[in-house]
Order: structure tokens, then C-alpha cells, then sequence
């Protein structure tokens, strides 16, 4: 199996507070991996330091073996990580065809002057075909016209990951993808996410509290506490593995 | 589907512009024809489209692109001081610079007037190049300030002694050509004012929307936000250099004092009145703001009601009733007066469309 994203004893410290502590992880092509944890146990930290939010303080971060430790998140980006947050980060006063439109712009070379002048007329008609195609095979081609932050809840969750796959990435991390759903809601995601994996050929990295969800969809999962890999395996082995189950499931009385 | 509404948006918008700038210029060559009889109009007029150009490139960095930029006054004086330095007539230096003499590099270096305008608009862009690089890394408030002191140490610099042979110092320069007529400030402001709504228009602008929204957000699409915003600076700057060109010509004499904080402050009254956000608010707000404080004039003169003089009236009143209206326009208006929003035909059809239908959705997407 080819290694996408590997992290080698990657350590982060914010003053005296050491926030990832020698993390090591590897993704292969075309796999689910889940990272989970208890609050505050680092996950989202890992994610700013694989996006170039944060720079790790030691440690290295290999992305298709290359180091990517030094470099700004548009580069990442660039290169063909993409995202979501936490707390949705959309374009909020801009339409949903906006939202995504900006998103395509990394492919496309552009300057002032010619975008200003419209000597590129047929590239912006390109962008927005693109984005067209895009919307429609997510289904949001019908809010095309909407403010992003008039939508629905789970529709900016959606929103969001059809903004990150207009980069046209081949590594996808979600952080907490199904935050504040339901569980037919998260139902549906866990087969949108499945569905999208295999129609873009993607490797999903994802952070998620719902059990049901990480347990159906990763073939691996890291187990993340105090900034530290507790443990990592598949979803049963994780689901027995008495570290897990003392550490973040909780002890059980007749485990 | 797509291809065919993206180009009837176009069109109509183009028409709309077409025929505003129609009508424009057939009521400006009437004005012009009888120069004598509308001078004061003509004056507010071209006034008003100085700072629309001022108003628009401020919107753009503050309002498209989300930097809070105080530093107009200090760009408006690089342009008009370049433009008016390279434009006034070769034979009137020595007039103009009698007390200390003028640099001998400069003292026959003239330029027709549009070149010396865009050269004022590059002056000032390539200053914004130099200090974005350190400020633009500020956030918010920090940036204002930033900006706001570059724009008083420019002021000082052109009004020092030491800069005498060059901006005449505290003394100012005049004899700056005027507008030959109304219809040449209006082409003058209107190309400007296109330029600025392509870019804002663009995928260029679409960008800046982006870091204005949410900073994070765009970088993670892969927008280079250091580039993007010194490129907004960097424009808005290089228009608001050309809008202080005009300024210098439209006052035709002009000296540090023109360029003081109070200016910076018109022209973000005109940004924040029209709408923070919105291209036609800051031309609308640019007329309204002009014109208001002249057609109020009228409350500056004694009147007397029934043989009895009104205490109020009496000069500066204006500007007391002026503020109030101001007031009661941030009120009731918070978002400026087109909030964000354009005025467009296609506006007008969907907002007359949404009166019909009473509430009923429109469903679907054409």
C-alpha cells in the first residue's frame, strides 16, 4: 500500500503545555482512517499541524514523501489536502455557488489584470461549469443562489465538504464531520462520505465523536489522549482494546 | 442554461451602465453649454465624483477585502501633489514656487495631465507596496492605526521644510489646471470607477471577498491571503492616489492642510453612509454626502419668520442639521444605505418579482 500522509514522532508544545506528544501516523491511499479522543485530547491540533496552520514543534509530517512541515496552508492546500472545521468555516455573506467558485480559483492561473479585464472570459465560463457539475452531483445545486449562512445546519456541513473537494484533493480531512446531527443525519453522511471516497477516488482522514459513524466507516482508527496515541487498530480492535475502553468509553462495570 | 444567464446578467448590467453614463453625459454637456448658470452645480457634481472614486477604492479595501484602511488622506496627497507638481504650466513655476525656488530636476519636467494623474495613482500604489508589507500583517484596529500614521507622516513630510524645492512646504502649490469641463472630470471618474468594478467583479474579487469572510477559511482553499491583501492594498491605493490627482485639480490649489484626517473621514462617511460592501452605495453615498452639505446651506442664513429672527439660523447650523440626518440615517439604515447590497435592474425585477408572488417560493433553480 502506497503511504499518502505519514507523521513521525510529531510533538507540538504551546508554552508549557505539550499538546501532541510524539504522534506517529500513517494513512495509505484510498483508506478511512478515524483519529478519536476525548475532548481536548489533540486531534484538531494534529489536523492545523498536517494543514500548515501550526508548525509541530520537532517531529516530521511526510505527505506523498515529501516534507510538508514548513509549508504555508495554501500550499498545502495546493498540493492536494483539503479540509473542513470544527465550526463550519464558510464564506458566510457570499452564495453557495460563491462558496465553491472560490475554491476552484487554485486551479485556474489568473492575475488582475487579465480576470479584471476579462480576457479570461472563457476560463471564468470553465469555473463555472465546473461548479456546476460539482453541485449537482452533491445536490446543492438548487441553493446555488442562497447565502451560505441562511442555510440549514447539516446543508453548511455539506456546503463545506463540496467546497473542500472543489480543490480537487486526493487526501480529505474532516474534523467532527457530523457535529450536532442526529442519527439519521449521521446516517446519511456516513454513506455520503463512503459515496464521495470512492467517486473521487479520495483518502479520508477523519476526527468524529459518533461511535456508530467511525465504527461503520474506517478500516483503521488512532486512539488519541493527552496528546498521546493510546491506541491504534482496526474497529474491533479497538473496541476491545481495554486502554480505549478505560480511557475514553469509560470503565465499564461488567466489561 | 448556465452559459446563457451568466451572459444576460452581463448584458443587462452593461446596459444599465451604458445607459447611466448616456444620460450622464448628455445632462453634463447641458451643464457645461450653460456653464454660467449652473456653476455651483457643476461644482457639487464634480466634487461628488472625486470622491466616489475615493469612496470606491476605500470600500474596496475595507469593505470588499475586510482591512481597515485609514490612510486615504496620505494617499490622496501623493497622488494630488505628484499630479499637480508634473501638471502645472512650466512658465507659472517660478510664481508658484517664490519663496524657496524649485528642484532644478523638476522645474521643466511636465506631463499631459492624464499621465501626470496615473503617475500621482502609481506614487501612491508603490508607497502602499512598501508599508503593506510590515502592516498588512496587522489585524483590524492595529491596522487603522498603522494606516492612520502613515497618513499624518506624509502630510508632515510634504509640509516640512526640507521638502520645500519640491511641495513648496507649507505654503502649498497652485495654478493646478482645472477641469476643462465637467464631461472631462466625469471621464476621468468613470474609468476609474469601471476599472474598480471589474476588479470587484472578478475572480480577483471574488478572492478578496473570500479573506474578508473568513481568513482561515481561505487559506484553505488555497488562496495566498499576504499576496491577495497587498494586492487589494496595493489598487485601492493606486485609485485613491488617482481620486487625490483629481482633487488637486478640481481645487487647483491645494497645500498639506487639504490632506488632513478630516478628509480620510469624508470619504469613510461616504463608505459607511452608502454601505460598507457595495459599489453603487459608495457613488450614491459620495452624491448624497456632497450634495447634502451644500443644499443645506440654507440654514446657515438668518430667517426671519413673522418679523422675528430664528435664533438657530445662523452659520455652522447646517452642519448641526447635517449630522442629525446622518444619525437618523445609521438608525434607521444600519447597514448604510444600500447595505451590502447593489442597485441593479436585476435587482429591481427580483424585488418586484418577490412583491408579486407574496411569499410564495420560487422554487427551483433557472
Amino acid at each position: 500500500m502506497e503511504n499518502i500522509l505519514k507523521l513521525t514522532d510529531m510533538s507540538i508544545q504551546f508554552g508549557g503545555l505539550r499538546a501532541i506528544d510524539s504522534l506517529n501516523l500513517e494513512v495509505d491511499k484510498g483508506e478511512i482512517v478515524a483519529i478519536i479522543g476525548p475532548n481536548g485530547a489533540g486531534k484538531t491540533t494534529a489536523f492545523n499541524c498536517i494543514t500548515g496552520i501550526y508548525t509541530p514543534t520537532s517531529g516530521n509530517i511526510e505527505y506523498l514523501g515529501k516534507s510538508i512541515i514548513h509549508k504555508e496552508p495554501e500550499e498545502i492546500t495546493k498540493s492536494g489536502i483539503a479540509r473542513t472545521f470544527q465550526n463550519i468555516r464558510l464564506f458566510k455573506n457570499l452564495t453557495v455557488f460563491e462558496n465553491v467558485l472560490i475554491a476552484v480559483h487554485l486551479r485556474y492561473r489568473d492575475n488582475i489584470f487579465t480576470s479584471a479585464l476579462r480576457i479570461n472570459y472563457k476560463q471564468e465560463l470553465a469555473m463555472r461549469e465546473e461548479v456546476k457539475i460539482l453541485l449537482e452531483s452533491q445536490d446543492l445545486y438548487k441553493y446555488k443562489n442562497d447565502i451560505a449562512s441562511s442555510l440549514p445546519y447539516g446543508i453548511q456541513r455539506r456546503l463545506e465538504i463540496a467546497r473542500a473537494l472543489a480543490t480537487k484533493p486526493t487526501l480529505l480531512l474532516l474534523d467532527e464531520p457530523a457535529a450536532g446531527m442526529n442519527p439519521q443525519e449521521t446516517e446519511d453522511l456516513t454513506k455520503y462520505i463512503k459515496s464521495i471516497r470512492n467517486k473521487f477516488g479520495l483518502t479520508i482522514l477523519l476526527i468524529e465523536h459518533h461511535m456508530d459513524l467511525v465504527m461503520d466507516i474506517s478500516e483503521r482508527i488512532y486512539v488519541i489522549d493527552f496528546g498521546k496515541l493510546i491506541a491504534k487498530g482496526s474497529p474491533d480492535e479497538i473496541q476491545n482494546n481495554p486502554k480505549v475502553i478505560e480511557a475514553y468509553l469509560g470503565v465499564k462495570e461488567n466489561a | 442554461m448556465l452559459k446563457n444567464s451568466f451572459k444576460e446578467k452581463i448584458n443587462i448590467n452593461l446596459l444599465l451602465y451604458l445607459g447611466i453614463i448616456v444620460v450622464s453625459v448628455l445632462i453634463l454637456t447641458f451643464l457645461d453649454m450653460n456653464k454660467r448658470e449652473y456653476i455651483y452645480a457643476i461644482s457639487i457634481i464634480e466634487r461628488s465624483l472625486v470622491f466616489a472614486v475615493a469612496a470606491l477604492a476605500m470600500n474596496m479595501v475595507t469593505g470588499f477585502t475586510g482591512l481597515f484602511s485609514l490612510g486615504q488622506a496620505g494617499f490622496m496627497a501623493l497622488g494630488a501633489y505628484t499630479t499637480a507638481i508634473l501638471t502645472i504650466p512650466v512658465e507659472l513655476r517660478p510664481n508658484v514656487y517664490y519663496m524657496e525656488g524649485i528642484l532644478p530636476a523638476l522645474e521643466n519636467l511636465s506631463f499631459p495631465i492624464p499621465i501626470a494623474v496615473i503617475l500621482g495613482g502609481v506614487v501612491a500604489a508603490f508607497f502602499a507596496f512598501l508599508i503593506g508589507i510590515p502592516i498588512l500583517r496587522l489585524k483590524s484596529d492595529y491596522l487603522a492605526i498603522a494606516t492612520l500614521g502613515f497618513s499624518e507622516i506624509m502630510r508632515a513630510v510634504i509640509a516640512s521644510h526640507m521638502m520645500d524645492k519640491i511641495t513648496n512646504g507649507a505654503y502649498g502649490l497652485n495654478n493646478i489646471p482645472e477641469f476643462s469641463s465637467s464631461i472631462e472630470c466625469f471621464i476621468y471618474t468613470s474609468i476609474c470607477i469601471i476599472a474598480m468594478i471589474l476588479i470587484i467583479n472578478s475572480s480577483t474579487g471574488r478572492d478578496f471577498k473570500a479573506i474578508r469572510e473568513d481568513e482561515i477559511a481561505a487559506r484553505s482553499v488555497g488562496i495566498n491571503i499576504f499576496k491577495t491583501k497587498e494586492l487589494s492594498f496595493v489598487v485601492s491605493s493606486f485609485f485613491t492616489g488617482i481620486s487625490g490627482g483629481l482633487l488637486a485639480m478640481y481645487m487647483s490649489s491645494i497645500n498639506s492642510s487639504t490632506f488632513q484626517i478630516t478628509l480620510t473621514y469624508d470619504v469613510l462617511l461616504i463608505v459607511v453612509l452608502g454601505g460598507i460592501g457595495s459599489i453603487t452605495g459608495s457613488i450614491v453615498g459620495a452624491f448624497f454626502v456632497t450634495a447634502g452639505k451644500e443644499l443645506l446651506r440654507f440654514f446657515d442664513e438668518p430667517l426671519t419668520v413673522a418679523g422675528v429672527n430664528v435664533p438657530l439660523f445662523k452659520p455652522g447650523f447646517r452642519m448641526v442639521i447635517f449630522s442629525i440626518l446622518l444619525m437618523v440615517v445609521v438608525l434607521f439604515f444600519r447597514k448604510g444605505l444600500l447595505g451590502g447590497k447593489e442597485l441593479s435592474l436585476n435587482g429591481f425585477k427580483k424585488y418586484s418579482r418577490k412583491k408579486e408572488d407574496k411569499g410564495i417560493q420560487v422554487g427551483g433553480a433557472s
